[in-house]
């Protein structure tokens, strides 16, 4: 029973950052129609630009967590501008294999500068265990957790409660219409891809913190994953994504601690699978496109 | 007087294909007029070449004189005063009645301006204050054409762009509607409608042209619109 508790534990510290990538992965998708597999890698950007900050200004959290953001947003930006929006409203294909290139181009150039092998990672947290009951946690993933949430936590704000996260699910919905209202859809869009990208961002810095270490391809399982919770949950509903991202966390959790590690991957990929089969739009339904 | 918004010699293709031929038309400030055709005769693709949704091959739109449309997008026609209620409706079903209501008035940044304009609106309907915070989606044929015309006038448009506003709806809903687009224009907004319902939209608009595989083939004063033989026949069931 402790280690079913402590792996459910477990699985929803690491369920959280699937579900950041997988959500920011999502907005663009839905107010952009654009797969952006170019995401994992603007978190990993965001992961070495973390440990820049941290190497040359400072390793103080914030300071990181803000190097990260800023680092990852900008190359958000710089995607969108150069490589999204000359292709938008053409194939779906075009953007998804042009993001691909970027993709390929960035972690070998990441590889290339600063070698294929994990860099450690200045200690930013403590490594202070808590035990609450016979269950344990570390300090580390207390702090991933609560980034975690706070992250979705603005980002359910920005996408509720804001006049722009308004136009946000305008958009996803009927974009024509949006814009015969007044909404700027390339405002909007880049808007959605550099906060995508600035949560990409954050979540990059507290899992290289988490786990000690920033590597090249680091994007690579992740990006995958947000990429088949979006498939999973559908694109319709923000809580929809995350529900999906913290399952397939704690799936993976109790595979790694009752079965293997090696077969967490593979069970969790084929429980997406046969959902999808089931509910090919996603569990929560999507967007018309 | 200089005219409100004026159309000259409209092409506009789909793929190469022409859906509006030449088409020239003119509203003036305080009128409605009325574009009556069939499926397919281009109404709809006139409206959207009006708001830029759809590009045209050549021509001219022009909004009071000074404004060329067509170098114009989407969101920048709308801040002119162009409002739109589209055919079918198109509400955004994902998001509640108000928060439809607050996207068509996106373009007034003064929140409290914006919930004042609102809460007008809601007293004009109050079945839609009654309703909102239900997802737009979940209303009945007659109270999403509510909710798409009170989203058109929240940002107190110069000129509405009504499409169809009577398809798909039950009889007596489509008398409010046409009830609805007179009140409208009393309060100052000109209106171009597109419409096959003949009958009653000729009895509301000041003008009318028919329109027939995208080329007006008749306009005029609505009561010698709806006196010719081709309305007559196409539209009124014969002589009257």
């Amino acid at each position: 029973m402790m280690l079913f508790l402590q792996q459910v534990l477990n699985g929803l510290i690491i369920g959280s950052t699937y579900a950041v990538v997988a959500v920011g992965f999502s907005m663009v998708f839905t107010v952009l129609r654009v797969i952006n597999f170019a995401h994992p890698d603007i978190f990993m950007v965001g992961m070495f630009a973390g440990l820049a900050a941290a190497l040359h200004v400072s390793d103080n959290i914030a300071v990181v967590l803000i190097g990260g953001a800023i680092g990852a947003g900008f190359f958000g930006l710089v995607l969108e501008r150069l490589v999204i929006r000359p292709l938008r409203g053409r194939d779906v294909l075009m953007t998804l294999i042009a993001t691909l290139g970027v993709a390929i181009m960035t972690e070998n150039g990441m590889a290339v500068l600063k070698g294929p092998d994990p860099l450690p990672f200045p200690v930013l947290i403590g490594q202070t265990q808590f035990h609450l009951g016979g269950v344990q946690i570390g300090e580390r993933q207390l702090v991933n957790f609560g980034l975690s949430l706070a992250v979705l936590g603005f980002a359910s704000w920005y996408v509720r409660g804001t006049r722009f996260g308004r136009a946000t699910r305008a958009i996803a919905e009927r974009p024509d219409v949006a814009a015969a209202f007044g909404v700027n859809v390339d405002v909007i869009s880049q808007i959605t891809v550099v906060l995508a990208s600035m949560m990409a961002g954050v979540a990059s810095v507290s899992v290289a913190a988490l786990y000690g270490n920033a590597w090249a391809f680091a994007g690579l399982l992740y990006g995958l994953k947000a990429f088949v919770v979006m498939l999973v949950a559908g694109n319709r509903y923000f809580e929809g994504v995350v529900a999906v991202a913290l399952g397939l966390g704690v799936v993976e959790a109790l595979v790694t601690g009752y079965l293997s590690s090696s077969l967490s991957d593979a069970v969790a990929f084929f429980l997406l699978i046969a959902v999808l089969f089931v509910r090919p739009s996603g569990l929560f339904g999507s967007y018309a496109s | 007087m200089r005219p409100l918004l004026e159309i000259s010699d409209l092409h506009v293709h789909y793929n190469a294909v022409p859906a509006v031929n030449g088409v020239s038309i003119v509203i003036g400030a305080g009128e409605i007029r009325l574009i009556l055709g069939a499926n397919g005769a281009g109404k709809s693709t006139i409206i959207k070449a009006i708001i830029g949704l759809q590009p045209a091959a050549s021509g001219s739109i022009r909004f009071c004189g000074e404004h060329d449309l067509r170098r114009m997008r989407p969101h920048q026609i709308h801040r002119l005063g162009i409002s739109w209620v589209p055919e079918g409706r198109q509400l955004w079903g994902t998001l509640t009645v108000l928060e439809n209501l607050r996207m068509g008035g996106f373009i007034e940044r003064d929140a409290a301006r914006l919930r004042r304009r609102i809460d007008e609106l809601l007293e004009r309907f109050p079945r839609l204050g009654e309703r909102r915070n239900q997802l737009a989606g979940s209303l009945s044929g007659g109270e999403q054409q509510m909710v798409a015309i009170a989203r058109a006038l929240v940002s107190s448009p110069k000129l509405l762009l009504m499409d169809e506003p009577s398809l798909g709806l039950a009889p007596f809903v489509v008398r409010d509607v046409f009830a609805l687009a007179r009140e409208i224009n009393a309060m100052g907004i000109s209106i171009l409608m597109v419409e096959q319902n003949a009958r009653q939209a000729l009895k509301l608009a000041h003008w009318a042209w028919l329109l027939e595989t995208g080329r007006i083939v008749v306009g005029g004063p609505s009561d010698e619109i709806a006196a010719t033989e081709s309305v007559q026949e196409v539209f009124l069931g014969g002589r009257a």
